[in-house]
C-alpha cells in the first residue's frame, strides 16, 4: 500500500511549492497546499475504508538507521487507531486551510502561512501514521517546531515571541521525558516498533527495576511514566500547561489546527498508541486519570472569569484535553480517543467562529466590547451555538456523547473512578456555563462594541462560512457514531470500530443501563443548569456577576490571573535558576559573556573599539592562564582518580 | 623496526605525496600566474586527485609507513571526509575572496598544506608524525586566520591563535617528553599497553599534558577561550576550515591515540574525559544562548558538539568508531553549509555574522534561507537532517555502553541548543528585514551549498548505504 505514503508527501510538496516559490505566486500560492491537504483527505479516506473492511496496513518503507544489530525502518501503520487520527487531521486541516484563505487575505505573510500549516500538517500526519517511536518523534519534533514557528515569529509583538519562548521551553520539558522513555525502550527491548515493543511488554524481557529515588520502579511504569510526561507537555495537562493560553497569540486558524484540534491531541493519541504499555502499570494509569481530571476541573475554572474570546476556548482546550486524559486513564482508551474525535470538531469550529467574530470586528478579542453581535453576524451566532451546545455536552449534539461515555467509564471503574466521576461532573458544570457566557457577552445582551468598529462589523466572506458550516453539522451530528449501549445496544459503532485496539466490553451487563442513563440525564441537566446560571448572569440581571466578584474579590482575582502559576514558575525557574546560573556563568567568568550581555543594551555600537582594547589589555594572557589553570586541575584531578 | 619504506609503503602514502605536490605546484603555479581563478582550479584539481587516489590506494589494517603512519580503512575514511571538506572550502573561499582586493592566490597555499597537516594527523601513530601533523596544520591556519590584512578583526584572531597554539604545542610537546620518560617509546601502540593502570606518575601527567594541548584544538572546555574569538575574526571560510578540517583531524588523532588505551569506567582518564564532556556541552550552550552574533554562536554552538562527540571516545565496543565517523562526517557537511551561507552573503568591508544580517533573509532569497534553516536544524539534531542520525547515533552508543549520565546531560542540552538556532531562524523568518540589494551568488558558492545540502538530506533521510560503508571500513580498524 505505497500510496498511502503519499498521504503526509502531498501536503509537503504543497508546503515545498508555498514556501519556495511563495514570493512569485502572492496569494496563488495557497492552492498548492490546499490541494496537497484535500488529497491527502481523499487518500485517509481511501485508507480508512480498507480499515473498514479489515486491511491493517503496517509497513516498512525503507531501512532508516541500522545500527549494529538494532535497526529503525521508516515505516507506515494504518490501524484503526491511525485511521481515525487520518481522518480526523485531514478533514479539519483541509477544512482550515480553506478558511484561511478568507481569514489571511491581504496579509502580508500570506504563502508563508500556508507553507507553515502545510508543513505541520505533514509532521501531523507523519506524527499519526508512524510504525515505530522513531518515526513518531519525527512528527513530535516536527509538529512542535512547527507550533513554535508560529506562536512566536508569526508578528513582531513581543508577547507573541514570548509565547513562542515560553511554550518552546515547556514543551522542552515534556519532550525531555519522551526522548528518555525512547532510550529506555531501546536499551529494554533493543527495538523500536510498536509491534516488536507492545509484543515483548509482556515478556520476561520487561522484567526490569531501576532503582530511583530510594525505591524499585518497574521499568514499564517508568517508561509510561516518561511518555505522560511528554503527552503533558504537548497536549497542555498540569503541570506544563502554562503555554497554551499565550499560544492564541498565533493567528486564529493556526489556534484551531494546532492548538485545539490536533497537535494538542498528540500527547492523547501517543498514550492511546501505546495502551499496551499503559496498561500493564496501574500507578501510571491512575497518574494519567488523575492528571486528566484534576486537569479538567481547573483549566475549566480559569475559563469562568477570563475575558478575552480566545483565551476563554484555549482553557476550555486544556480542560478537554483533560477528560481524554481521564478517559484513557480508566482504561476506557475508545472513549478517550472518541472524545478527541468530537473534539476536534466542535473546538475547531468554536475557535474558527471566534475567528469570524474577530474577523468582524476588526480585531477586537476582549469580550467585554462585545455584544449584541446575533442580529449582525448571523451564521456566525448559529454555528457558534452548536459548537458550544456539542462542548457543554447537550443532548444529542457531539460532545454529550463522547464525555459521556469517558464519565461513564471513570464511573464504572473504581472507587478512584467514583472520585475523578465528581470532579468531571463539577468541571461539565462550569465548561456549560463558560461556553455560554462567551455567548451571551459576545452575541447577546446590549452592544459594548466601540463605535468606530460597530460601523465595520459584518458577516465572514463564504469561503470562512462555509467550512464554519461543515464543522457545525459535523458537531451536531458526529457523536451518533458512538450511541452509548445504554441507549441503543450495540450501536456504538466507534467502539466497535476500535474494539481491535481496545477491547471494550459493552459496559457491563444491561443492568446497570439504568444506572448510566440516570447518570446522563443528572449531567445533561447540571450542564443545563450551566447554561442557565450564565444566562442569568449575563442576559437577565446582568448586575449579579459584579455583587459576586464583589463579594468573593480574593477566588475571583486568583482565577483571573490564573492562579499565579505563571508567577510561580516565574519565580522558581526564572529568577531563581536561569539568573543565577546566569550569574554563576558570569562570574566563572567567560570575558566575552560580558559583552554578550552588553551586545543585548546596546547592539554594535561601539563594538569594535571595545574589541580593540580587549586584545591591549591582554585577553590572551588571560586564555593562556586558564589553560594553565585547566592543565593543573586536571593533573590534580588524575592524581586524586587514580 | 622497519624504517626503510618499500614500494608498495610508497603507494599507501599516494594521497600523501600528492597533496605535498599539490601545494608545491599552487606555488610555482602563483609565481607563473597570478590569477585568482587559475589557482583555485590547480587547487581543486589537487584536491580532487588526491581525493581520487584513495581509490588506488591499497588500505590495509597493518599497512605501517615505517612506524610513523598507519594507512588503513581508518585513516582513509578521514583523509576522504577531510579532502571533501577542504574542496568545498574552496569552493567557498573563491565566491567569499573574489569580492576582495589584494593578493588572495597565496590562501589556497596555505589550504593545502593545512590539509596535507590534517591528513598526517589522521594516520599518525607515532608522536614524530603527530606533531608535525600538528605544526604543518597550526601554521598554516595562523596564516589563513589572519588573511584580512585589512581587519583588524582578523589579524587579532590570528596573532591570538599563533600565541595560544604554540601554548598548546607547549603543552604537548613536554607531554609527549614526559610519556617517553616512562614508556621509552614514541609509538602509539607501545605507549596505549603501558597507559593502563600499571602506568606511573610521568606518564599519567603526559597523558593529560597531550589531552590539554589536543583540547585546545578541539576547543573543548576549559580549553575553549579562544574560539569564539578566532571564529568571529577569521575569515568566514577560514572559519569553516577551522571548524571542520582542523578538529576533525584532531579528533582522528584523539580515537587513534586514546582509543586504543584502556579507558576504563571509573578510571582517572575516563572521568576527565567525561569531566571535559559534560562541561563542554553545557558551557557550549548556555553561553550561546547568550550571544549576539552569528559567528559567536556558532563557535560556542561547536564547543558544545565536540562535547557530545567525546561521549563516543568513552562508548564501549565497536560501535564507538562508526558512531564517531558518522557524527564527524554529519557535522563537517552541517558545519560546512552554515558558514557556507555565512561566506555567501559576506560583503566585501565585513562578514555577515549579525543577526539582522539574516533578518528577512526568507524573503530575499527564499533558497538560501531554507538552506540555512536544514543546516541550523541538523546542528540542532532535528528529525531528517544528518545531524538528527548523528546524534541518535551518538545516543546509541552511550546507552549501549550504559553511559547514562552523558546521554541525559546531552539529551538536555540538545534542547537548551536547539533554542538558540531557532532564534536565528526566527530571524531569516521574521517580516522586517532590510530590502534586498542582494549580489547574486557566485556559481562555485551555490554549487558547494547545493552539494552540502543534497548530502545533509542524504545523511538525514536515507543513511542506510553511508551507515553501511563506514560499518565496513571501521570493522577492518579498530
Amino acid at each position: 500500500m505505497l500510496k498511502y505514503a503519499l498521504i503526509p508527501l502531498l501536503p509537503f510538496a504543497g508546503f515545498l511549492i508555498a514556501g519556495l516559490f511563495g514570493k512569485y505566486l502572492k496569494e496563488k500560492a495557497a492552492w498548492f497546499p490546499i490541494a496537497g491537504v484535500v488529497g491527502a483527505f481523499l487518500l485517509s479516506f481511501s485508507a480508512f475504508l480498507d480499515v473498514l473492511g479489515g486491511t491493517v496496513i503496517d509497513e516498512n518503507l525503507y531501512s532508516w538507521i541500522s545500527i549494529g544489530s538494532f535497526s529503525v525502518n521508516v515505516g507506515i501503520q494504518i490501524d484503526q487507531l491511525t485511521a481515525v487520527m487520518l481522518m480526523v487531521v485531514t478533514t479539519l486541516s483541509s477544512l482550515i486551510h480553506i478558511y484561511s484563505v478568507g481569514y489571511m487575505h491581504g496579509d502580508k505573510g500570506y504563502p508563508r502561512f500556508f507553507a507553515y500549516l502545510a508543513l505541520f500538517t505533514f509532521f501531523m500526519l507523519v506524527l499519526v501514521m508512524a510504525n515505530n517511536f522513531l518515526v513518531m518523534f519525527v512528527g513530535w519534533e516536527g509538529v512542535g517546531l512547527c507550533s513554535y514557528l508560529l506562536i512566536g515569529f508569526w508578528y513582531e509583538k513581543k508577547s507573541a515571541s514570548d509565547a513562542g519562548v515560553k511554550a518552546f521551553v515547556v514543551n522542552r520539558v515534556g519532550d525531555f521525558g519522551f526522548v528518555l522513555a525512547v532510550l529506555l525502550i531501546i536499551a529494554t527491548f533493543g527495538t523500536l516498533d510498536f509491534t516488536e515493543v507492545f509484543a515483548a511488554v509482556n515478556t520476561p524481557v520487561a522484567d526490569v527495576t531501576y532503582s530511583l529515588f530510594g525505591g524499585e520502579i518497574a521499568v514499564v511504569t517508568l517508561i509510561a511514566l516518561l511518555l505522560f510526561l511528554g503527552a503533558t507537555g504537548k497536549s497542555a495537562q498540569l503541570p506544563l500547561y502554562v503555554w497554551l493560553p499565550d499560544a492564541m497569540e498565533g493567528p486564529t486558524p493556526v489556534s484551531a489546527l494546532i492548538h485545539a484540534a490536533t497537535m494538542v491531541t498528540a500527547g492523547v493519541f501517543m498514550v492511546a498508541r501505546c495502551a499496551p504499555i499503559f496498561s500493564l502499570s496501574e500507578v501510571a494509569m491512575n497518574t494519567v486519570a488523575i492528571v486528566g481530571a484534576l486537569t479538567a476541573v481547573f483549566a475549566a475554572t480559569i475559563g469562568l472569569v477570563q475575558n478575552d474570546i480566545k483565551r476563554v476556548i484555549a482553557y476550555s482546550t486544556i480542560s478537554q484535553l483533560g477528560y481524554m486524559f481521564l478517559g484513557l486513564g480508566v482504561g476506557a482508551f475508545s472513549a478517550g480517543i472518541f472524545h478527541l474525535t468530537t473534539h476536534a470538531f466542535f473546538k475547531g469550529l468554536l475557535f474558527l467562529a471566534s475567528g469570524s467574530v474577530i474577523h468582524a470586528l476588526s480585531g477586537e478579542q476582549d469580550m467585554r466590547k462585545m455584544g449584541a453581535l446575533k442580529s449582525k453576524i448571523k451564521i456566525t451566532h448559529a454555528v457558534f451555538f452548536i459548537g458550544s451546545l456539542a462542548l457543554a455536552g447537550i443532548f444529542p449534539f457531539a460532545g454529550f456523547f463522547s464525555k459521556d461515555e469517558i464519565l461513564w467509564s471513570a464511573y464504572n471503574s473504581s472507587d478512584l473512578g467514583r472520585v475523578l466521576w465528581v470532579l468531571g461532573v463539577a468541571g461539565a458544570f462550569m465548561t456549560a456555563f463558560y461556553s455560554f457566557r462567551l455567548i451571551y457577552l459576545t452575541f447577546w445582551g446590549k452592544s459594548r462594541v466601540d463605535h468606530e468598529v460597530a460601523h465595520h462589523v459584518h458577516e465572514s466572506p463564504k469561503v470562512m462560512t462555509v467550512p464554519l458550516m461543515i464543522l457545525a453539522f459535523f458537531s451536531i451530528t458526529i457523536g451518533l457514531i458512538g450511541m452509548p449501549g445504554a441507549l441503543i445496544p450495540h450501536a456504538n459503532w466507534f467502539g466497535n470500530f476500535l474494539a481491535p485496539l481496545f477491547p471494550h466490553a459493552e459496559h457491563a451487563a444491561a443492568e446497570s443501563h439504568g444506572l448510566e442513563r440516570m447518570l446522563m440525564v443528572f449531567s445533561v441537566l447540571v450542564a443545563l443548569a450551566g447554561i442557565r446560571m450564565a444566562y442569568s448572569f449575563y442576559v437577565k440581571s446582568t448586575a449579579i456577576p459584579g455583587k459576586i466578584v464583589e463579594k468573593f474579590q480574593g477566588t475571583y482575582n486568583l482565577l483571573l490571573n490564573k492562579y499565579k502559576v505563571d508567577e510561580i514558575y516565574n519565580y522558581i525557574f526564572v529568577d531563581g535558576l536561569v539568573h543565577k546560573l546566569a550569574k554563576v556563568l558570569h562570574s566563572i567568568g567567560d570575558v566575552k559573556i560580558i559583552d554578550g550581555f552588553i551586545n543585548g543594551l546596546a547592539a554594535a555600537i561601539g563594538n569594535t573599539s571595545v574589541q580593540g582594547k580587549k586584545f591591549q589589555t591582554g585577553y590572551v594572557q588571560q586564555y593562556a592562564f586558564a589553560m594553565g589553570a585547566g592543565m593543573v586541575v586536571l593533573v590534580g584531578l588524575y592524581y586524586v582518580l587514580k | 623496526m622497519n624504517t626503510a619504506i618499500s614500494i608498495s609503503g610508497l603507494k599507501a602514502l599516494l594521497p600523501f605525496l600528492i597533496m605535498t605536490a599539490a601545494a608545491m605546484v599552487v606555488m610555482l603555479g602563483i609565481a607563473f600566474r597570478r590569477d585568482h581563478r587559475f589557482t583555485v582550479l590547480l587547487t581543486l584539481a589537487g584536491l580532487a586527485l588526491g581525493g581520487g587516489s584513495l581509490v588506488f590506494t591499497p588500505f590495509a589494517p597493518d599497512r605501517y609507513v615505517t612506524t610513523l603512519v598507519l594507512v588503513d580503512a581508518f585513516a582513509g575514511y578521514y583523509l576522504a571526509l577531510l579532502f571533501a571538506a577542504a574542496f568545498a572550502v574552496v569552493c567557498l573561499s573563491y565566491s567569499y575572496l573574489e569580492i576582495q582586493g589584494g593578493h588572495r592566490e597565496e590562501y589556497y597555499l596555505l589550504v593545502l598544506l593545512a590539509v596535507l597537516g590534517a591528513a598526517v594527523l589522521a594516520a599518525a601513530t607515532h608522536f614524530a608524525s603527530f606533531f608535525l601533523g600538528i605544526e604543518i596544520l597550526s601554521v598554516s591556519l595562523y596564516g589563513l586566520t589572519a588573511y584580512q590584512r585589512h581587519r583588524d578583526q582578523s589579524v587579532e584572531a590570528g596573532v591570538k591563535y599563533l600565541i595560544l597554539a604554540a601554548v598548546s604545542s607547549a603543552f604537548i610537546l613536554f607531554g609527549m617528553a614526559l610519556v617517553y620518560a616512562e614508556v621509552g617509546s614514541m609509538e602509539f601502540a607501545r605507549i596505549a599497553i603501558r597507559a593502563g593502570a600499571a602506568g606511573g606518575a610521568l606518564l599519567g601527567t603526559g597523558l593529560v599534558l597531550i589531552i590539554v594541548g589536543l583540547g585546545f584544538k578541539l576547543a573543548v572546555v576549559p580549553f575553549h577561550l579562544w574560539t569564539p574569538d578566532v571564529y568571529e575574526g577569521a575569515p568566514a571560510p577560514v572559519t569553516a576550515f577551522i571548524a571542520t578540517v582542523s578538529k576533525g583531524a584532531v579528533f582522528a588523532l584523539v580515537l587513534r591515540f586514546f582509543g586504543n588505551m584502556d579507558i576504563r569506567v571509573g578510571g582517572a582518564l575516563f572521568l576527565i574525559f567525561t569531566i571535559i564532556a559534560v562541561a563542554s556541552m553545557f558551557f557550549g550552550n548556555l553561553l550561546a544562548l547568550m550571544q549576539q552574533n552569528v559567528k559567536r554562536v556558532l563557535a560556542y554552538s561547536s564547543i558544545s558538539h565536540i562535547g557530545y562527540l567525546l561521549v563516543t571516545l568513552l562508548a564501549a565496543g565497536p560501535l564507538r568508531l562508526n558512531a564517531s565517523a558518522f557524527y564527524l562526517a554529519a557535522y563537517f557537511v552541517t558545519t560546512l553549509g552554515v558558514f557556507g551561507v555565512v561566506t555567501v552573503l559576506s560583503t566585501r568591508d565585513r562578514d555577515a555574522d549579525k543577526l539582522d544580517d539574516y533578518r528577512g533573509l526568507a524573503w530575499r532569497r527564499p533558497w538560501l534561507a531554507g538552506v540555512f534553516t536544514a543546516m541550523l536544524l541538523s546542528l540542532a539534531g532535528i528529525p531528517l537532517t544528518a545531524g538528527f542520525i548523528a546524534k541518535f547515533y551518538l545516543v546509541a552508543a552511550g546507552i549501549g555502553s550504559a553511559l547514562w549520565l552523558l546521554v541525559i546531560v546531552l539529551i538536555v542540552n540538545s534542547a537548551i541548543g536547539l533554542f538558540y538556532y531557532l532564534r536565528i531562524i526566527g530571524a531569516v523568518y521574521s517580516m522586517d528585514g532590510p530590502p534586498g540589494p542582494s549580489m547574486p551568488i557566485s556559481l562555485s558558492g551555490s554549487a558547494a551549498l547545493g552539494g552540502l545540502t543534497l548530502a545533509l538530506l542524504w545523511l538525514g533521510i536515507y543513511p542506510g548505504p553511508f551507515l553501511a560503508l563506514i560499518g565496513s571500513l571501521m570493522q577492518t580498524a579498530h
